[in-house]
């Protein structure tokens, strides 16, 4: 196969004129769309794909990849600058943005998520373009057993999430698995929790609850303690500038996520936020400061913007070589191209390379503008933090709004975002950590539907997680990471 | 510009306001839309409802066939039920319509919603599109005979995938050809993977049979993927992939299934509002664009007007409605 060839045609579509102003076009209008608070790639390729009716289909798919990737790069700034994530690969980034925003260095946050973005977002376009037709097959080897071991690797994480108390936190992870059992079970069909409300049927989008925890949590917060003065000086933006030693710092979790991350986004399923909690998780346990994580720390920050990020390129691996989509972003971006009369899939590279290798070829290009097009502009988004403090409020209030109505078109998705911003608030005034049950939400619909898939292909036999080889392997690096430090604190103890 | 915005958010109430007055019925049998028609595809983009009343969309605008604006809306949730709830909410306005197929008999017979097809009208049937059953493709099973002798002597180690849940679409569409080929459907074992894991269940081997869309197997089949064992239309189909595929029938196993796709109003359309539909649609299938549309997506011609329709439903209602009780499926 001409690879070299194919990859020469794609660097020809992505360097021509029309090929640059159409990735210009979508990155500008995805990282514009990205960094709405409560929108997030979702929405930004759906509003798109009406325009793409008529296109060349090579120019509206580059340009249909950069509303994507834009979208993921722009996601950081709402999660720093308001705790709004728009998407769940941006819920990490929050752990450590916000905090560091909060402390009056927005314009260094910004700077930190839009270097590692880049760094993860081109390292993995480099890996696309060697691998992307070998990686196929690693995306198919994952199995329901695979997956459920996956799940609750990302599970350990529930004790490095937790700040204080290790039952508050498990308590919290609880409620997470009891919110995600609403709606339809997948394996029987049957309506849980959902009292006979069809609203209820399709379960509570993870938007509604991050939304609803995070956002309206915080200006509920910002609301009650309004007279505090110590809050209201927030208007310290920072120099965007990175000194040598921050960079030093970065240097470690971007090189190590921009491969995790990629591998982790090519599983179908997986992707960018699962990639973006475990990639803060590995980056705070092998760090040498991990009580920094959660109060602005540089690595913290660094780690989960290079995994969404890397992640996002993983998540072309499937859906360019397999015609399988892995997200719900993925799918909608499988429906551009089938609107188009593409049908993505594994002779996707013989009967089109020129819009296999665009893509890939366009990322690059992609990446460089996305940089190019941010960094000059974090002083005056940062700027956003000046607005005064009511109307901010309100315009979170509002956009949070819109996001979650913007996925679901249901009203009474609404008031599910309003009820979930008081048990948020609530949460926050007993402080029980709000990370812990995100996770938990996230992880535990495709964990409960693993484990049942496994099982029922068993025959009910729990052997399948031990005896493939690669469940066995994820299962056991969950133990450990759980045992090695009881373990080392009995030692301890004992001496 | 916020002058202009509200302007703009001005003009929007007018419109609305000016389109409240929809609800007037038929004046001699006669009627045409009085505004934009709203067609729901209770999914979300790309799939196979949302193709279908996008082509038909299209072709009605660009051939002139509808005077008036047709927009799409997309509501997916609860396999279709939450857009069927919106457009039942949608009474005496016959600017709503919604694409259906099986999961609206399928559905209400299992208990996931309370709303079926007898709570709407239904305007016309467009088109059929059918199952296939497909293996890896170093899967031992060369045809459909095999694996059901198979299936008979070990039913517990065939694992039957789907994107559906389980008494839907693509579990019934397996459970009825199994069953005529005399296979105990009380013992398959079916489980539900959405978010494309279904077909990469079949390409790890952590399943066995995929039960899906004919369409949705072309590409993994040229590529050497997976193997179609067989579909389930009456005749073979036609195309370069399609002609490939032998037929249940051809097996010797006596059975079809077809995914019908049509177009449903609210209740209480009058006749003149259903004549006109009827023969907008009617027009849309006989014409030369929605001819390719259909050879291009490997579709089937299926056009029954409102009163065929209606037969067809209840026929298949009964008929699967026997086979989800066989299966202890039904509320």
């Amino acid at each position: 196969m001409g690879g070299l060839d194919g990859l020469l045609q794609g660097f020809q579509v992505a360097f021509s004129i029309e090929g640059i102003l159409f990735v210009f076009i979508g990155v500008f209008i995805g990282t514009f769309i990205g960094m709405m608070p409560g929108l997030g790639p979702i929405s930004a390729i759906a509003i798109m794909i009406p325009i793409t009716y008529g296109m060349e289909p090579t120019t509206a798919l580059v340009m249909m990849a950069g509303v994507y990737y834009g979208a993921v790069f722009g996601g950081s700034t709402a999660s720093i600058l308001l705790n709004a994530p728009g998407i769940s690969g941006t819920v990490a980034t929050a752990f450590d943005g916000y905090p560091m925003a909060q402390r009056g260095e927005a314009g260094k946050a910004l700077a930190i998520a839009a270097v590692s973005s880049f760094v993860g977002g081109t390292i993995s376009v480099v890996l696309l373009m060697l691998f992307a037709p070998a990686l196929a097959q690693v995306a198919v080897t994952f199995g329901p057993p695979e997956y459920f071991a996956l799940m609750f690797m990302g599970l350990t994480a529930i004790s490095s999430l937790s700040e204080g108390s290790t039952i508050k936190a498990l308590i919290s992870a609880t409620l997470g698995f009891v919110f995600v059992t609403v709606g339809i079970d997948g394996q029987t069909g049957t309506p849980r929790f959902t009292f006979n409300n069809p609203n209820l049927l399709e379960g509570i989008d993870f938007l509604v609850i991050a939304l609803g925890l995070f956002a309206l949590a915080e200006v509920c917060f910002l609301i009650v303690n309004r007279k505090d003065t110590s809050l209201s000086d927030k208007a310290n933006v920072g120099s965007t500038k990175l000194s040598k030693a921050d960079l030093k710092e970065m240097s470690g979790p971007m090189s190590r996520q921009s491969f995790l991350g990629f591998v982790l986004g090519v599983l179908p399923g997986a992707g960018a936020t699962i990639a973006s909690f475990i990639g803060y998780i590995t980056e705070k346990k092998i760090a040498k400061k991990p009580e920094e994580f959660g109060k602005g720390s540089i690595k913290g920050l660094s780690a989960p913007e290079t995994a969404n990020n890397a992640a996002t390129s993983g998540a072309f691996v499937p859906l360019l070589s397999l015609g399988i989509p892995g997200s719900g972003t993925t799918a909608v971006m499988l429906g551009a191209f089938l609107v188009l009369g593409i049908q993505p899939g594994p002779l996707l590279v013989q009967d089109h390379p020129d819009i296999f290798w665009g893509i890939i070829a366009s990322m690059y290009v992609g990446n460089i503008i996305l940089l190019v097009l941010n960094l000059p502009l974090i002083p005056y988004i940062s700027k956003l933090l000046k607005i005064p403090r009511p109307l901010l409020i309100s315009l979170v209030i509002i956009f949070s709004l819109i996001g979650v109505y913007s996925v679901s078109f249901n009203i009474f998705h609404l008031y599910v975002l309003l009820f979930f911003g008081v048990i948020g608030y609530l949460m926050r005034l007993t402080s029980f950590p709000a990370a812990p049950f995100i996770l938990a939400f996230i992880l535990g619909g495709m964990m409960e539907q693993s484990l049942r898939q496994a099982l029922t292909a068993s025959n009910g036999s729990y052997m399948v997680f031990i005896t493939e080889p690669i469940s066995l392997a994820l299962l056991l690096i969950s133990v450990l990471s759980f045992a090695v430090p009881v373990i080392r604190g009995r030692l301890r103890t004992r001496q | 510009m916020k002058n202009l915005s509200m302007t703009g958010l001005f003009i929007l109430l007018l419109i609305m306001t000016a389109c409240n007055d929809q609800t007037a019925g038929s004046v001699n049998g006669e009627w045409e839309p009085k505004g934009p028609i709203e067609i729901v595809a209770p999914a979300g983009a790309g799939g196979g409802w949302d193709t279908t009343a996008r082509s038909v969309a299209q072709v009605m605008e660009e051939e002139n066939i509808v005077e008036e604006d047709l927009g799409i809306v997309n509501k997916p949730g609860g396999g279709g039920a939450v857009g069927w709830a919106y457009v039942d909410r949608k009474q005496n306005n016959p600017h709503h319509m919604f694409i259906g197929s099986p999961p609206l008999v399928f559905i209400p017979l299992n208990g996931q919603s309370q709303i079926g097809y007898e709570d709407f009208t239904p305007l016309a049937n467009m088109i059929a599109d059918y199952a296939a059953f497909a293996v890896a493709d170093d899967a031992k099973w060369d045809d459909l005979n095999e694996l059901f002798e198979d299936m008979k002597e070990n039913p517990q180690d065939i694992t039957v995938v789907g994107t559906s849940s389980p008494g839907s679409m693509d579990h019934m569409q397996f459970v009825k050809i199994a069953k005529a080929a005399g296979v105990d459907i009380t013992k398959i074992k079916y489980v539900s993977s959405q978010d494309g894991g279904a077909m990469t269940q079949i390409l790890n081997g952590n399943a066995d049979v995929f039960s899906t869309g004919v369409a949705e197997t072309i590409e993994q089949v040229r590529a050497g993927k997976i193997k179609v064992l067989g579909i389930t239309a009456e005749e073979r189909l036609e195309g370069e992939t399609l002609s490939q595929f032998e037929t249940a029938k051809e097996q010797g196993i006596d059975a079809t299934f077809v995914n019908w796709r049509g177009f449903f109003g609210p209740a209480g359309m009058d006749e003149g509002q259903i004549k006109y539909y009827e023969e907008a649609f009617k027009e849309v299938s006989d014409s030369e664009a929605f001819k390719e549309i259909r050879e291009k997506y490997g579709w089937q011609e299926m056009y029954m007007t409102s009163e065929e329709y209606k037969d067809y439903l209840d026929e298949q209602n009964a008929e699967l409605g026997e086979l989800l009780e066989e299966m202890g499926l039904t509320e």
